[in-house]
């Protein structure tokens, strides 16, 4: 800025503005001082820029990992080789007589149309799981639209849900819709998972405290636990397929890992106190019994939590 | 060389097996160590990265870069519920009202350690991957008191050796001025001084004064030990009572004070370094270069040299033993603050000053094998672009309301150079304080972030990869 050929002056400088009216930028804050008026702070205008930026935001298309691309293609050829061939032998046995070929369309009719079945529920399940993080994601960032759009699809499904779609209808605003489900459905919906946290509670201590390894333990447990899962997403409208069940199992894993290492150093410190090998192998039992039902217990607040398509404040 | 310690190695295979659990699960977390000298600008930073992130989740565009880096995916952004943590808490909504105020506030000075933790949500990259959910990476943060990183490099030293090192520093340049008092104490005592409470005491203040002269007089920053001038929380305490002295290897007061220091190391150690500075996957050194540039050249150089020291005690995981559990840092970021003091022409300068006056740790942290990269930024943008006349010729200078008068002000700040000035520089230079501006106008409640200048290119270099 300064002439070309000539050094800028090295001494910094602050130079008051005397007598100038500062630009109009925001509303003036109350005057601090009767004389000379404070000016406005600066207004960069931040709040419709980053506004309009997020407008313009693309949402990024899902791309396929490699993984994804080696998975779908042995499914591709699997099944369409195996419909293929199938396509053949039906060919085949028509042409042997009409009645073994109709049979032959039947029978690889109905065994397509169950594997058919199942790929459709799976995609059902995620679709739902999905829709809840889409439900998730619009109360966090307060899209009331597709809050209320999601909440309402939600407790149409929904037996529990389903006295609060007049009121889910007539909220105005997220934090309305976000009180009407936390205050109704949402709040039985987690005393029905706990509920069914305590029966499984009650399965796992028995189980435990009368199985002969703890192997068997171990067994037990995950499939209680996967079932308690499946139950509790139910509950909440969700129908999880093999794919739907892993991905909620997932969502519950870490909050059911930290509970069991916890679990884990307060077991051992009950065993450490019982000294009495009668006591011990009595006590001890119960006690792991009590661990695993205490899991289950928190399990099942964990898979209700994960279900909840509204997030915890 | 330190003896290895096998606990702490078992310790770091713990958290190197936790970390590769979590990485697996989608479930990252990273520790980000916010470093830098007092008055650098960290509080101020971590309020910005904490709500602008806050509103990059809500699907506002506050961090265009970070989104960039990210693809699009990030979704959420939340802050951790609070656990059962006896490290109070970072309050960014505290500084964020103070800000907003009127009349505004700067956060003070920090004299307490105070942790925060936010979650990203983002999607996975794969349709794939998509199945098991959303991913979440984990961002711890600390403020702390900038002094007490000072304390870092005592922890390679013993007594004597601090004492010395110490000492031949005071009595050079400006600091000789600041500490005149106490080197005559000191130089006044037998080597055989007796090891009386009175004289530990009477030094004690007069090293203390001598801290605080150079800091707040002479805008030194290699002062050590950092509770000294920023106590904390927990107040003065006996084990400060130390000095350094001329013969610290004798009895009596050499040996109290050798004592105190240990114990004062390990204190310390204990409290503040071990807990938070032993494990950090990323570090944003922060530097106040512009400060340093206008309060001479002793300053100048003492932030260099201060900088120098904490970056060459910092744990950069180029061990056998750190590659062998995967600690260590990652990526290390010196970052210019208050670029906002300057007109855009001359943030590049400002940045390849910056990358001069750091040379020797970035070199140490490139031979550990963490990437380093050297940015600019105002987390609080305050100022604007605009021209003024001095010595009756148009220059580019920043325009801004000042804090304390309420007046709007043109500051030419001087031409940054791009390297370390020569002594024409300083023979012409006189020392100036740039003054404070009010921050722009805010949201108290910070729900679209605030306004900065180039926090989301330094976010998505640290953390991008992550994401």
């Amino acid at each position: 800025m300064s002439a070309p050929g000539t050094p800028p002056p090295r001494e910094p400088r602050v130079i008051l503005e005397e007598g100038e009216a500062p630009p109009p930028r925001s509303a003036a804050p109350a005057p601090r001082d009767r004389e000379t008026p404070p000016a406005p702070r600066l207004d960069f205008g931040w709040e419709r820029a980053v506004a309009q930026g997020s407008a313009a935001r693309p949402r990024p298309a899902g791309g396929w990992s490699s993984l994804g691309l080696l998975g779908a293609g042995a499914a591709v050829l699997v099944l369409g080789l195996s419909a293929l061939e199938a396509a053949n032998f039906v060919a085949a046995q028509f042409a042997r007589a009409t009645w073994l070929g109709v049979l032959t369309l039947g029978v690889a009719g109905a065994g397509y149309g169950l594997i058919g079945a199942a790929l459709w529920r799976e995609a059902r399940g995620l679709a739902a799981l999905r829709s809840v993080d889409r439900a998730r994601a619009a109360f966090a960032r307060g899209d009331h639209a597709t809050a209320r759009a999601e909440a309402l699809r939600w407790a149409a499904e929904v037996p529990a849900a389903q006295s609060v779609l007049p009121a889910l209808r007539a909220a105005n605003d997220p934090d309305s819709l976000r009180a009407i489900l936390e205050a109704g459905p949402l709040a039985a919906l987690e005393a029905q998972a706990q509920a069914l946290g305590r029966a499984a509670a009650l399965q796992a201590f028995a189980v435990t405290a009368i199985s002969p390894s703890a192997g068997f333990d171990a067994l037990v447990f995950a499939s209680r636990g996967v079932r308690l899962v499946r139950q509790v997403a139910a509950l909440h409208g969700l129908r999880p397929g093999l794919a739907g069940t892993l991905a909620l199992l997932r969502r519950t894993l870490l909050d059911a890992a930290t509970v069991a290492a916890t679990d884990v150093a307060v077991d051992t410190a009950a065993r450490a106190l019982l000294t009495n090998p009668l006591l011990e192998k009595i006590a001890g039992e119960a006690a792991a019994g009590a661990v695993a039902a205490r899991r289950m217990l928190r399990l099942a607040r964990a898979a209700s939590e994960a279900c909840r398509i509204v997030p915890r404040r | 060389m330190p003896a290895p310690d096998p606990l702490g190695f078992l310790s770091d295979a713990l958290a190197g097996a936790e970390e590769a659990a979590r990485a697996l699960l989608g479930q990252e977390r990273v520790r980000l160590a916010v470093t830098g000298l007092s008055r650098a600008g960290k509080t101020v930073f971590l309020t910005s990265l904490v709500a602008n992130l806050l509103a990059a989740g809500a699907g506002l565009s506050t961090l265009p870069a970070l989104e960039a880096a990210a693809a699009g995916r990030l979704r959420r952004v939340r802050l951790l519920p609070a656990g059962v943590e006896a490290v109070p808490r970072f309050d960014p909504e505290a500084h964020l009202a103070a800000l907003a105020a009127d009349p505004p506030r700067w956060p003070a000075r920090t004299e307490d350690l105070s942790t925060l933790a936010l979650t990203l949500e983002l999607d996975r990259r794969s349709w794939l991957g998509s199945v098991f959910g959303a991913r979440r990476v984990t961002l711890e943060l600390l403020d702390y008191p900038g002094e007490w990183l000072l304390d870092l490099p005592m922890l390679r030293q013993s007594y004597a050796e601090w004492s010395a090192a110490t000492l031949a520093r005071l009595r050079r340049g400006a600091r000789a001025a600041a500490f005149g008092p106490f080197l005559a104490f000191v130089d006044a005592l037998p080597a055989a001084a007796p090891a009386e409470d009175a004289l530990s005491r009477r030094g004690f203040a007069l090293y203390r004064e001598g801290l605080r002269a150079a800091r707040d007089t002479h805008g030194l920053r290699l002062l050590q030990p950092g509770r000294f001038l920023n106590p904390g929380p927990r107040g003065e305490a006996p084990l400060m009572w130390f000095f350094p002295l001329p013969h610290p290897e004798g009895g009596g007061l050499a040996e109290l004070c050798a004592r105190r220091y240990a114990a004062y190391l390990a204190d310390q150690r204990s409290v503040f370094l071990e807990p938070f500075f032993r494990r950090f996957g990323r570090q944003a050194v922060l530097v106040d270069v512009l400060a340093a540039l206008h309060q001479g050249e002793e300053a100048f150089d003492d932030t260099a040299a201060a900088l120098a020291e904490i970056t060459a005690a910092l744990r950069y995981g180029g061990s056998l033993l750190d590659r062998l559990t995967g600690q260590g840092v990652r990526r290390v970021a010196f970052v210019a603050t208050k670029a906002d003091h300057v007109p855009e022409r001359q943030r590049a300068a400002l940045t390849a000053l910056l990358e001069d006056l750091v040379q020797a740790p970035r070199e140490r942290a490139l031979a550990a094998g963490a990437e380093t990269g050297v940015h600019a930024l105002a987390a609080i943008r305050c100022t604007e672009d605009d021209t003024a006349i001095v010595d009756g010729r148009p220059v580019e200078a920043v325009r801004g309301v000042l804090l304390e008068s309420g007046r709007v002000a043109r500051v030419y700040p001087g031409e940054v150079p791009p390297r370390r000035p020569g002594p024409e520089f300083w023979r012409h230079g006189r020392r100036f304080a740039m003054p404070d501006f009010q921050p722009p106008r805010l949201d108290p409640h910070g729900a679209a972030g605030v306004p900065h200048l180039g926090l989301d290119t330094l976010l998505a270099w640290l953390i991008g990869d992550l994401l």
